[in-house]
């Protein structure tokens, strides 16, 4: 396939264009335009999955360059949800195709000196370094307390880049972030089945450490050892979504290079974010012969931790938690992972939940990684869509598996007033644990 | 038609027919760029063209403004529900404005005592079933694209699926239509009752791929859910003796709800993509579904695997829960998409033939593909002698190789239409097939249907260059008739 | 009618397009005719010619196992019959007039029978058709192949369209397999309210009646059950109609004689030779209070109700002034809740004060006028037949 050879016409820069062999796959038979949320807010074919496939061909054929505005935009737009690729009858990995296309942008687009910034603080300069990013986790937390999303609104009215960092701020989970220091082994209890590392992830780690710890918990008390390696660093699925490839490789490769070495049967995660990310290590370096294959050896041992605990079963039964719960799918974990029937029968085992049907559970909430940031309209939308739903199915716990969703929701219950609780899946099992002892 | 054609070609087009709508209904409601144009010129099939502006109507009111204003201005307007068409009909030949419903898709009204729903017409068709499903009831025309087509494509093309082989297509299932003439004139057709007085507009404009007007409201026939199902996946060494299954099964006085035929390059499309648990070796299957009241299904199912054991069949499955059946059809109904897995395009051929005839032109399928080099895949609905061709190609091999993938369907088709049989049974004439209506119509046939057309359209607007064959494009096919 | 009018009796589409040809020339009014069992619908002005389809008859082609039969227009619905029950097979057309009719005028009168809702009407069974029109051409419509989109569905503008676009010649319907058992069901109720919660709960269940009428005179109203197909099917069915009764507080009835009565709800049409006969298309959802309204009338005498596809009759008699009002207010009725109606026969005395075509005006109806003109442009194609002259 003379994908990166670049036919005469094409006005790709070399290196990371949207593989020729994938967007061939796509017969346009615009199976994927009901699933996808852009879609159904914008009704644009631009903004339909078929609509940016053809968009990336057409730079293929010359009739569009990279650097256009609407390309730009068009690409920016996609959620990356993938809801695309579970409804694609022909198997276009369209995620894949998205990333490459935000890359071929980011290198073909100069942008302005303030976003070039903003983009080095926060790629370079703070996902990558946990303890930079907990600082600035609990300044956020500061800022959020002391009531500065209503001072940058008075001031949004002025400049729209402080309108945007309120809106951002409402993210902020309620409460204090939890990033305790964990300990390095979680030794299995009774028979051990297996032993596994822990990917503890990046604003996973700053924010929601707790639910590292419970992950760790839930795993020994059902007799899978769990280690924790302290080189491991961002995983890069923010940067890879943002077009930042250079970036989430060289981050790929220093998590390959922290775990590989480990031994053990599989590498957990519980964000489903990270998760998708990681198990597509293979084709992020599959270009590079150093790295290739190391890669895809290591993305193979990955499992999202509902995945693991489902498929091996809980050996430990859960304690009684009287609830009513509604699972909101995480688009990487459903569509990215294809996983499904593991947490849903996972929060089955729970003694006295009562799971509650939610419309749409398949769809996103709009949170997708920093897209919430960066188109706050269009995140709005699809989340006061998903709260809708919400509310018709009024649970007590709102359940997901995903850092990025649990932060978008929970913003989107409080700011709806609902009395629901946001959780991650693990969560609730450690919580039920901790009602059986 | 030629009088039309050059009012056609002289009229406003380009930036300035965008900017004008965009003065008329709104910045966000036209698109005209030329970036955002490329995304108009395609649908589910094969041909393309470049619309000159694209509309995003969200009333009845914004679809007559755009056809006044057309119409004053010689432009050209042509429907699009969900761009899955597979014989062009959403392409503007002759540019001009396309009408996407994407912002259309409503629906109005449910009316569970009077068996009836009023819907806009960019509505899903799956999701009208979906949203009726709670109170017992479906809308029966299930085209294979049914996850992703609209209400206004079923309407414009009188569309199928596999289970209107007892039910009827869409035309069946169609009491009322609210329509806009290419001059901007609202008229509503029919209504809740099942006809009205006077000749049968609605029946008339059912089918007929957006040349007579734009529908913007349908009123659906809803039908009450069948209390059960029997599904039936059956699999035979040979074509020959599927498509033998299929007279034998009609013949013995079962009308099942669906018959289904695959052949073996289909089953390894669908294998890859869908898992449907379809046997790799087989040389056919069919899917047989019977349904409808609970009883007496148990015994029509084993009559019909009766009939298939008799026949040779080599693998035999019914599904035992609702979620085997949807297995089971998972693989019919993304079957064509599958064929990405096999190669980057395909052209659908929509040929009908008398049932009987169906193993006689399976063999002329194949002798076809082996003259030309092409690989075929055959998916279609045997029940009705309505095939579906698949022609695997990729068109990054040029022009000159879809002309002769072109030469191959046109060959099919001919064969088709010799038998006795149509040129297309669901997917429309469009701009695909229109140079071939020569070959099933004489031209006092031709000349009648242009006389309804007269009376709806008399402007020649209502996507011009489909259906009927056109002077200019259909030249080249005329002389090779001739000389044939 | 003139009394001088010549006939023809054309033994093809060509010679009757000939004919049609020459008639357009001279602007002479011509009146089609079959078994003449529905002359008495619409207007009848001045005839020149009559053009008998007698000639034009016979099966043309039956493939059984195709499940399609090809006939001439001018054959007899019953000849039809006997050519497929032969093949063990039937057209699912029970129009009124079945003894009599030819397939000519059952499509162009479009005139369908009860077991419209189980099988489809003349519009779901006719599947191609040839037509001679008034230039003096052919044009054939669909195929012989149960599914074909390709051009305009000619077809559909033919049904109902009595003889004002073309003479129809041929004919293919779609043909069914004999079902392999029958049964009626009879239900006797005390009022429309019990009668349609009846045929309402059977309307929304899975089973289909190859009948489900509701037939009423004063102080009587009867639901009329008919179930067809295999015999599991067909037990289920009344079984589903005496639990419907029974939930309207009603029961069902072993009637010998529900055959007969099946029969006269049908022949309505052939039977209200006096006074008026009202024939609305109604929303299902309306068809109790039209009907419930009708028997209020003073001068309704009887209702039949073709519950399945919302199609009322409802026959009016007495003096003529009772009459009329009677029938302005039913044609009001049926407009007002979304339907249509038409005077459907009357009295001969009736004819010059009670129009057949007096109820609202279709949609559409310019679009209709377009039609004629395109296709009739001498306007000599049976005159004043239909709503549109």
């Amino acid at each position: 396939m003379a994908e990166t050879t670049a036919r005469p016409l094409s006005l790709y820069v070399a290196g990371d264009a949207p593989a020729r062999e994938l967007i061939q796959r796509c017969v346009h038979c615009g199976f994927c335009l009901p699933t996808c949320p852009t879609y159904a807010v914008l009704g644009v074919e631009a903004d339909s999955p078929r609509g940016r496939i053809r968009l990336m061909k057409d730079v293929w054929e010359g009739r569009i360059a990279p650097q256009n505005a609407a390309f730009e935009r068009h690409v920016y737009q996609c959620l990356d949800c993938r809801a695309c690729e579970t409804a694609c009858p022909s198997g276009v990995e369209y995620g894949k195709l998205v990333e490459a296309a935000r890359s071929q942008v980011e290198r073909t687009r100069p942008r302005g000196a303030v976003p070039r910034l903003v983009r080095w603080l926060a790629f370079d300069q703070l996902l990558p370094h946990p303890r930079r990013l907990a600082l600035v986790a609990r300044l956020t937390y500061l800022a959020r307390d002391l009531g500065a999303a209503a001072l940058l609104r008075l001031i949004g009215r002025r400049i729209r880049l402080a309108e945007r960092l309120a809106g951002s701020l409402d993210l902020v989970p309620s409460g204090a972030p939890s990033a305790p220091q964990l300990p390095l082994v979680f030794p299995a209890s009774g028979e051990r089945r297996a032993r596994v590392a822990l990917f503890q992830g990046c604003i996973q780690r700053a924010a929601f450490g707790g639910t590292n710890a419970a992950t760790a918990r839930v795993l020994a008390r059902n007799g899978i050892e769990v280690i924790v390696p302290e080189e491991q660093t961002c995983c890069g699925a923010l940067h890879v979504h943002a077009g930042e490839r250079a970036s989430g490789r060289e981050l790929a490769k220093r998590n390959i290079a922290a775990f590989e070495r480990l031994g053990v049967d599989a590498i957990v995660i519980n964000a489903a974010g990270c998760g998708a990310n990681v198990k597509e290590y293979g084709w992020l370096l599959k270009d590079d012969p150093l790295w290739a294959e190391r890669a895809a050896r290591f993305a193979a041992t990955v499992k999202d931790a509902t995945e693991i605990l489902g498929d091996m079963g809980l050996t430990s039964t859960p304690g009684r938690l009287e609830a009513s719960v509604a699972y909101d799918e995480p688009c990487h974990l459903l569509h990215g992972q294809k996983i499904s029937a593991q947490p849903k029968a996972l929060l089955a085992q729970v003694p006295g939940l009562r799971i509650v049907p939610l419309a749409e559970a398949d769809w996103c909430c709009g949170g997708a990684g920093i897209y919430n940031v960066t188109q706050p309209d269009l995140s709005q939308r699809l989340l006061h869509r998903k709260m809708e739903h919400v509310r018709a199915a009024a649970p007590d716990i709102l359940v997901t598996a995903n850092p990025g969703c649990l932060m978008q929701l929970a913003s989107g219950v409080r700011a709806s007033g609902m009395r629901t609780e946001v959780l991650h899946l693990i969560d609730v099992l450690d919580r039920a644990y901790a009602a059986a002892s | 038609m030629t009088v039309a054609a050059e009012g056609i070609a002289a009229g406003l087009r380009g930036a300035e027919l965008g900017q004008r709508l965009e003065e008329l209904l709104g910045r966000d409601k036209v698109l005209w760029r030329p970036e955002e144009l490329l995304l108009y010129e395609y649908d589910g099939a094969v041909d393309t063209a470049r619309p000159d502006a694209v509309v995003l109507p969200s009333r009845t009111e914004d679809v007559a403004a755009v056809a006044r204003f057309c119409s004053r201005h010689g432009v050209p307007i042509v429907p699009r529900g969900a761009g899955t068409g597979l014989s062009g009909g959403a392409i503007p030949v002759f540019g001009g404005v396309v009408l996407s419903f994407a912002r259309m898709a409503r629906i109005l009204e449910i009316d569970v005592p009077g068996l009836r729903a009023v819907v806009q017409p960019g509505l899903i068709n799956l999701h009208l079933s979906t949203a009726v499903a709670p109170y017992g009831l479906y809308f029966v025309p299930d085209p294979s694209s049914q996850k992703a087509c609209t209400l206004g494509g079923n309407v414009a093309e009188n569309s199928g699926g596999p289970h209107t082989l007892a039910y009827g297509v869409t035309t069946n299932h169609v009491t009322g239509l609210e329509v806009v003439l290419s001059d901007g004139t609202v008229v509503r057709l029919g209504g809740k009752a099942l006809e009205g007085e006077g000749y049968d507009l609605v029946g008339a404009f059912v089918g007929s791929e957006g040349t007579l007007g734009i529908v913007t409201e349908i009123t659906v026939k809803l039908t009450p859910l069948p209390e059960d199902k029997r599904t039936i996946m059956a699999a035979f060494p040979t074509m020959d003796q599927a498509s033998e299954t299929v007279s034998a099964i009609i013949g013995a006085g079962i009308v099942p709800a669906a018959i289904e035929m695959m052949d073996a390059l289909a089953v390894e499309a669908v294998e890859a993509a869908v898992h449907a648990g379809y046997p790799l070796d087989a040389g056919g299957i069919l899917l047989v579904e019977v349904d409808g009241v609970r009883d007496g299904l148990d015994e029509q199912r084993d009559r019909i695997l009766e009939i298939v054991r008799a026949h040779g069949a080599s693998t035999l499955r019914v599904a035992r829960t609702a979620l085997e059946r949807e297995q089971l059809w998972a693989g019919r109904k993304g079957a064509f998409a599958a064929m990405g897995r096999l190669a980057p395009d395909y052209y659908v051929q929509d040929g009908v033939i008398p049932r009987t005839r169906l193993p006689a032109i399976l063999r002329h399928v194949k002798d076809v593909g082996e003259r030309y080099g092409l690989r075929i895949a055959n998916v279609f609905h045997a029940g009705d002698g309505n095939l579906h061709p698949l022609v695997l190609f990729d068109s990054s091999d040029g022009e000159a190789e879809l002309e002769r993938v072109k030469e191959a369907g046109r060959e099919i088709l001919e064969a088709c239409v010799d038998a006795g049989g149509s040129l297309t049974g669901e997917h429309g004439v469009g701009m695909e097939k229109n140079c071939y209506m020569t070959m099933q119509f004489a031209g006092s046939d031709l000349a009648a249907m242009r006389r309804v057309k007269q009376a709806w359209d008399p402007l020649g607007l209502a996507n011009p260059g489909k259906v009927f064959p056109t002077p200019g494009r259909c030249k080249e096919y005329d002389l090779r008739r001739a000389r044939a | 009618m003139s009394a001088v009018a010549a006939a023809l009796r054309p033994s093809d589409a060509t010679a009757c397009a000939a004919a049609l040809a020459d008639a357009t020339r001279e602007r002479r009014a011509v009146r089609v005719r079959g078994a003449g069992t529905k002359s008495y619908l619409g207007e009848l002005l001045p005839t020149d010619l009559v053009l008998e389809t007698g000639a034009l008859s016979g099966v043309v082609d039956h493939v059984p196992a195709d499940l399609t039969i090809t006939v001439g227009a001018g054959t007899a619905l019953a000849e039809v019959r006997r050519a497929l029950g032969a093949h063990g097979q039937v057209l699912p057309l029970d129009p009124p007039h079945g003894d009599a009719a030819t397939i000519g005028g059952v499509v162009a009168a479009n005139s369908n029978g009860f077991g419209r809702l189980r099988y489809g009407g003349v519009r779901d069974l006719l599947i191609g058709t040839v037509v001679a029109l008034a230039d003096g051409t052919v044009a054939r419509g669909g195929g012989r192949v149960v599914k074909n989109v390709a051009g305009y569905d000619l077809n559909k503008l033919l049904i109902g369209s009595l003889g004002t676009l073309g003479v129809l010649s041929e004919a293919t319907f779609k043909v069914l397999p004999r079902p392999e058992a029958h049964a009626l069901a009879v239900v006797r109720c005390r009022g429309a309210g019990p009668a349609f919660a009846i045929a309402d709960a059977l309307l929304h269940t899975a089973v289909r009646p190859s009948a489900l009428v509701v037939d009423a005179t004063h102080g009587r109203w009867m639901v009329l059950v008919g179930a067809e197909g295999q015999r599991p099917q067909v037990e289920r069915a009344i079984a589903e109609t005496g639990r419907a009764a029974g939930g309207a507080g009603a029961a069902t009835e072993r009637a010998d004689d529900a055959e007969e009565l099946l029969a006269a709800a049908r022949e309505l049409p052939a039977t209200a030779v006096d006074g008026a006969l009202i024939r609305a298309a109604l929303p299902l959802a309306a068809q109790r209070s039209f009907a419930e309204s009708a028997m209020g009338l003073e001068a309704a005498v009887r209702c039949v109700v073709d519950a399945g596809s919302g199609i009322a009759r409802v026959h009016l008699r007495g003096d003529e002034a009772t009459v009329l009002r009677s029938a302005d207010t039913l044609l009001a009725a049926a407009a007002v809740v979304g339907g249509s109606a038409r005077v459907e026969r009357r009295d001969a005395s009736l004819r010059a004060r009670l129009a057949a075509w007096s109820g609202a005006r279709p949609g559409g109806e310019f679009l209709m006028r377009r039609l004629k003109e395109a296709f009739d442009p001498a306007g000599v194609l049976e005159p004043g037949r239909s709503v549109i002259g």
